[in-house]
Formats: C-alpha cells, sequence, structure tokens
C-alpha cells in the first residue's frame, strides 16, 4: 500500500453557537490514497461538508476544529500556522462548490480570475499566465477557449462556470481536489458532462479527488471508495462496488432502498426512513442512528457502535449489521 | 386509465413573457395534453424547459397567452371572477420549496384552514375539526395546530403544504418539484404519502419533476419537456425501455444509476452544450442544436416536427424517431 496523499484522523469540528455546541464533524478519521476518487456521501446537516471545509482549515466562526489530525506530506493542517496552509491552499489542495455563479468574482474576466490562481503560487510572467489559463480552459473543453478567457462569469453558462471553476483548482496542478456537490446546481444533461470531466482528470493528471455529495447516483458513477456519514460521524466506509452490493449499516442499506432506481420496472413501495436526521446539539446517545433504525437492539440505545471491520475493506458502525438483520428478518428484502 | 374522457385538456396552450425591447421569453409553445381522471402523469425536463410555467397555466395561477384548458369540459381559460374561483377550488397546487410556500407568522392551524376560510366552507369547531383531521391524514401530529412553520423540519412542511393543498378536496393536484428540497430520506416518505393520498381520495396528479427517475417511479405517463415544447409522451416503462426523441434518450443515460455495476456498463449519450435561450429558440426542431442525429439544414433545422404517434399510446416530435437508440 502507498503512501496516503491524506490522512484524517479522529477530526473532531464543533460550532459554538448560542444555542449549544453543534457537534458537525465527531471523530472522523480517513485516508486518501494518491489518485484516488472518494466520495463522501450523506445528507444535508452530516457533517461531509464541514470535514470538507475542515481539510483546507476554511471553517468559519462559531466554527473551529477542536481535536484531530489532518496530516499531509507528513504536516499537521490542523497545527499549520495560516501562512502555512495558505501555501497548500490552491497549490496542493484544491477545492471547489456547488454554486460557481457565487464563487467567481462577476467584475473580474474568467482568465484574470485563473491568472490569480497561479500567480497566487509564485510569480509568472503575464503572458505565460494567460497562455497557462487557456490550456487550462482547453483542458476543461470550453470551446473558443482563446477568446473566452476574456469573458465575464455572466457571460458563461452554469455549466460552464463550473468547468471555469475546476480549471482555476487545477491552476497549480494540486494532488488533490475537493469537489463539494459540484453537480448539485446543473442539470442532469450538465452533471454528465462534469462528471466525464472530472473522471478523465483523474486518469488523466492522476488528481486524487474527494467528491462530496448527497446523490447516490454521482457516487456510483465517479467513486471508486465512498465513506457514508450521518450526524457527524462515519457509518460505513469501503469499496464503492462493496458497499453498494452489499451494504452493512442500516442507515446506508435504507438510503439505497428509498431511492426510486432509473432502472427498476418494478412500481414497488419505497422503504422510507422514518423521521429525520437528530439535532447536534444534543445527539441521541448510543449509535446517532438508533431512534431511525428498525433493526435496532436493546444495545444500540446507550452503547455508540465503532467502525468494525464487515468485510473485505469494509467497515460498518453497526451492532447488528445487515447480515444479521436479514437473515433474523428472513427474506424480507425480496 | 379506465376512464378516455380526460380530466383536464390543455390544446395549443401558449405562454410568452415579455423580456424587454420587445422580445419575449417563449416559456410554452403550443403545448397540448390530456390528464385522465385518477393517473398520475409526470412532466420532466431541465430548467428553463417550461415545465412549472406549464403547471402554473394549469391551475390558473397565470393567464395563457394563447390557447385553452379544458377542466372537466369547461375552458377554464374563459373563466372569470367568482366562476374561476370556483373552480380553482378543485386545482391544487404543491410547490418545491416548504421554506418560502408557507407564511412564518402564521400558525400551521391557519395555513391549512385559510383555503377552508377563502370559500367560507366550515366554521369554529367545524373547521378545527377538519384541520386536525387534514394533520392526521398527512401523517402529522393533529395538535401541532398552535405550532409555526418554523417548528418543522422540511418534510414535515412539505406535509403541512400538502394538507394545504387537500383542504378543498381538490381533483387535481400539480405538484411542482415537491421533494427536490428534501433529504434523500425524506423523499421517499413524501412520495410514499402522495401514493397512499391518492389512493384514498382518487385523486389526479400532474406531478413536475427534473429527477426521471423519481417520475417514472411515481407516474403513469411520462411527457419530456424540452425549450418550451413537449417532445415525447409515453406510458413510464415504455419511455424507459423504447425512448423515440434524442433528448429523452440523452437524459434517460445522464442519469447516474446508484449501482457502480450497472453504471459502468452504461453508454452515456453525451449532450453537447446547454439547453439555449427561451428568447430566440433554435429553428425547427428546437433540439437540433444539440441533437446528435439531426440532420441538418433539412428537415431538422427548418421544419419543425409534429408530436405524433410512433406507436400505440406513444407520442414522439421527432423526423427520425426509429433511429433513437434503444435499451440504456
Amino acid at each position: 500500500m502507498t503512501q496516503p496523499a491524506l490522512q484524517v484522523k479522529d477530526l473532531k469540528t464543533q460550532f459554538f453557537t448560542d444555542d449549544g455546541v453543534v457537534q458537525a464533524v465527531d471523530g472522523v478519521s480517513f485516508d486518501l490514497h494518491p489518485g484516488e476518487t472518494l466520495g463522501i456521501v450523506g445528507e444535508s446537516g452530516c457533517g461531509k461538508s464541514v470535514t470538507a471545509l475542515s481539510i483546507l482549515r476554511l471553517v468559519q466562526e462559531p466554527g473551529r476544529i477542536v481535536n484531530g489530525q489532518i496530516l499531509f506530506k507528513g504536516d499537521d493542517i490542523v497545527t499549520m500556522s495560516d501562512e502555512e496552509v495558505r501555501e497548500i491552499r490552491g497549490k496542493d489542495i484544491a477545492m471547489i462548490f456547488q454554486d460557481p455563479l457565487s464563487s467567481l468574482n462577476p467584475v473580474l474576466t474568467v482568465g484574470f480570475q485563473i491568472e490569480e490562481a497561479i500567480e497566487a503560487h509564485g510569480k509568472v510572467p503575464g503572458k505565460m499566465a494567460l497562455s497557462r489559463a487557456v490550456a487550462l480552459l482547453k483542458q476543461v473543453r470550453i470551446p473558443a477557449a482563446e477568446s473566452r478567457v476574456h469573458d465575464y462569469p455572466h457571460q458563461f453558462s452554469g455549466g460552464m462556470r463550473q468547468r471555469a471553476m475546476i480549471a482555476m483548482g487545477l491552476a497549480n496542478s494540486p494532488s488533490i481536489l475537493i469537489a463539494d456537490e459540484p453537480t448539485t446546481a446543473l442539470d442532469v444533461t450538465v452533471q454528465a458532462q462534469i462528471l466525464e470531466l472530472l473522471r478523465d482528470l483523474n486518469r488523466d493528471l492522476k488528481t486524487a479527488i474527494i467528491l462530496i455529495t448527497h446523490n447516490m447516483g454521482v457516487v456510483a458513477s465517479l467513486c471508486t471508495r465512498v465513506l457514508v456519514m450521518y450526524a457527524g460521524r462515519i457509518v460505513e466506509q469501503g469499496p464503492v462496488e462493496q458497499i453498494f452490493k452489499d451494504p452493512q449499516h442500516p442507515y446506508t442499506w435504507s438510503l439505497l432502498q428509498s431511492i426510486p432506481r432509473l432502472d427498476s420496472d418494478r412500481h414497488d413501495r419505497l422503504l422510507s426512513i422514518e423521521g429525520f436526521p437528530p439535532d447536534l446539539i444534543r445527539p441521541p446517545r448510543g449509535c446517532r442512528f438508533h431512534p431511525r433504525c428498525q433493526f435496532k437492539i436493546d444495545r444500540c440505545l446507550h452503547d455508540d457502535p465503532p467502525l468494525l471491520n464487515v468485510g473485505p475493506d469494509q467497515d460498518a458502525a453497526c451492532w447488528v449489521t445487515m447480515r444479521r438483520a436479514l437473515a433474523s428478518n428472513g427474506e424480507r428484502r425480496g | 386509465m379506465a376512464d378516455r374522457t380526460p380530466l383536464l385538456r390543455a390544446e395549443q396552450v401558449v405562454k410568452h413573457f415579455p423580456a424587454g425591447l420587445g422580445a419575449s421569453v417563449k416559456a410554452v409553445e403550443k403545448v397540448s395534453l390530456e390528464i385522465y381522471p385518477g393517473e398520475t402523469v409526470g412532466l420532466v425536463g431541465e430548467s428553463g424547459c417550461g415545465k412549472s410555467t406549464l403547471g402554473r397555466l394549469i391551475t390558473q395561477l397565470l393567464p395563457v397567452t394563447s390557447g385553452n384548458i379544458f377542466f372537466d369540459g369547461v375552458d377554464l381559460t374563459k373563466l372569470r371572477g367568482e366562476k374561476l374561483r370556483q373552480y380553482r377550488r378543485q386545482l391544487q397546487m404543491i410547490f418545491q420549496d416548504p421554506y418560502s410556500s408557507l407564511d412564518p407568522r402564521m400558525t400551521v392551524g391557519d395555513i391549512i384552514a385559510e383555503p377552508l376560510e377563502n370559500f367560507g366552507l366550515l366554521r369554529g369547531r367545524a373547521k378545527d375539526q377538519r384541520v386536525q383531521e387534514l394533520l392526521k391524514i398527512v401523517g402529522l401530529n393533529p395538535y401541532f395546530n398552535n405550532r409555526y412553520p418554523h417548528e418543522f423540519s422540511g418534510g414535515q412542511r412539505q406535509r403541512i403544504g400538502i394538507a394545504r393543498a387537500l383542504a378543498l378536496r381538490p381533483k387535481l393536484i400539480v405538484a411542482d418539484e415537491p421533494i427536490s428540497a428534501l433529504d434523500v430520506s425524506i423523499q421517499a416518505q413524501i412520495i410514499n404519502l402522495m401514493e397512499d393520498l391518492q389512493k384514498e381520495f382518487q385523486l389526479t396528479y400532474l406531478f413536475i419533476a427534473h429527477d426521471l427517475s423519481v417520475v417514472r417511479h411515481i407516474s403513469d405517463r411520462v411527457m419530456v419537456m424540452y425549450l418550451g415544447k413537449i417532445v415525447e409522451v409515453a406510458d413510464s416503462v415504455e419511455i424507459y425501455r423504447n425512448p423515440r426523441h434524442p433528448y429523452t434518450k440523452a437524459l434517460l443515460s445522464s442519469i447516474p444509476i446508484p449501482d457502480p455495476e450497472v453504471q459502468s456498463k452504461r453508454r452515456i449519450v453525451a449532450l453537447a452544450g446547454e439547453i439555449p435561450s427561451p428568447v430566440n429558440p433554435p429553428s425547427g426542431c428546437r433540439f437540433h442544436t444539440r441533437c446528435p442525429i439531426a440532420q441538418l439544414p433539412t428537415p431538422c433545422a427548418d421544419q419543425e416536427p409534429p408530436l405524433e404517434d410512433k406507436a400505440r399510446d406513444h407520442r414522439a416530435a421527432c423526423f427520425f424517431s426509429e433511429k433513437v437508440p434503444v435499451a440504456v
């Protein structure tokens, strides 16, 4: 096994609000390998975006990383000075966001903003920066890049803006690209284009990608490994094929059963997960999913399950696991 | 669909919005459709295709520019004032955003009772009882009537919106992206609720959404819209197995299936570019600028393909529908 490109160890990020302390990320650990495509999937408020922001130390007040390590090339990002983090941010680890319109400056040309990203990490003669910007726009398949480089963001369509954001993210050939819901604001046909672009960039440039999304389909089409988050914790992790074929955590299992599949002609009633995600100021005792879990046992109510190995490379934080739950429930999966 | 008399029929409906300098956004262009009693029709398309505008035209929340909308045989576009108001009772709408569609200063009870009051239907205890009954019907605690919208989660708010829509015992409910603002685990709750209510109250649904997998799941028939036009109509099994319009085909292949094994074997029909501006839509077939099988310039760029029968209960607007590749 190669040295991980990034190691997150027992990360805890909390928000100190007037109502109390929100335990947004509560003890998250994972490794990202070089060139890997890792999906972090979960619903709103599960901590997936805060995990991503923590990696680049972009968590805003009243949020704070209160525990853990984020190791990049042996150095801990959590304890670095602001200056050291700025060195890494955008150079070694870049991030793109859901809404490209609000992430781009409307009064500067797209080219200028890409050049800015290049020059943030070293002096480059003006002409070279421009030609690099054009090359980057070509790489993300913006047609007529030589002329479009002088356009303003509003002259770009939604999909092109996201391409421009990706170009900006690639400006300094980062080894890690964090994409936070990069296709959520886009139409499906444009989403397909952006996913294809990310897939090609990962293959050609060997850039490792952390893809944050709520969409299981997007994970299935881009990622090789996935972390499933619920209420600030990783509840299951493993290779994508394994997790989708044989999920062991009831949350992962239920989530997959609750989405209508395009390729299913059977009009079965969808499985619905009752209730809603917990308040992270006062998370439930024991397993955080237990109030919504149809397979819970007494132990789940007070004893918090750690991530346990449940299959090849697959871990789940569950005392029951689907293997046992389904065996005791007969053929309830049908 | 035993009953072949449509509950609602739209004929050549047009909606243009002024866009300044004499230009106009051609949001809906000569759309005709039927919705039969008790069925669920899905209306699907990407942003800007006109699906929400069409929903608002059908519920008479927007006036048509031209065309007719018949409900139970009566042309709603000819009705005014009190007469139209009486028909509106039977046409209710559920909105996408459960946050902005509920008045934050009203209690949930008042929100649900408002339609009853508007029509002077129930008063006092009878009204309160009806409100509590509606809360129970949508799966909420009937004693929540004194609470305010902010005390509820997104999914619960959508239930409140549904209770309000049911208050007047409508025949047709137009649901405009009713689940797209909700979390994945909550979406199934609302879909199941809508299906249960349909059975219980013999409702007819027009279900508008951009997500074809959800639309296929809930609908008997699916209509696909592109740039103000309906390009294909078929039952929900047929439209997936045998799409007859290249846009439908591309839309189907773009939707990622949550199964890495299946997904890796699929061939994505990548569409070039994005949806053109409805201010100045392309000539001929509006899809010809992005179509992988268009024959240019003739006929696709200079003639408009009619929406016509390609098979039994299957209409598509394409000159070359037999060339659309099958299987996703």
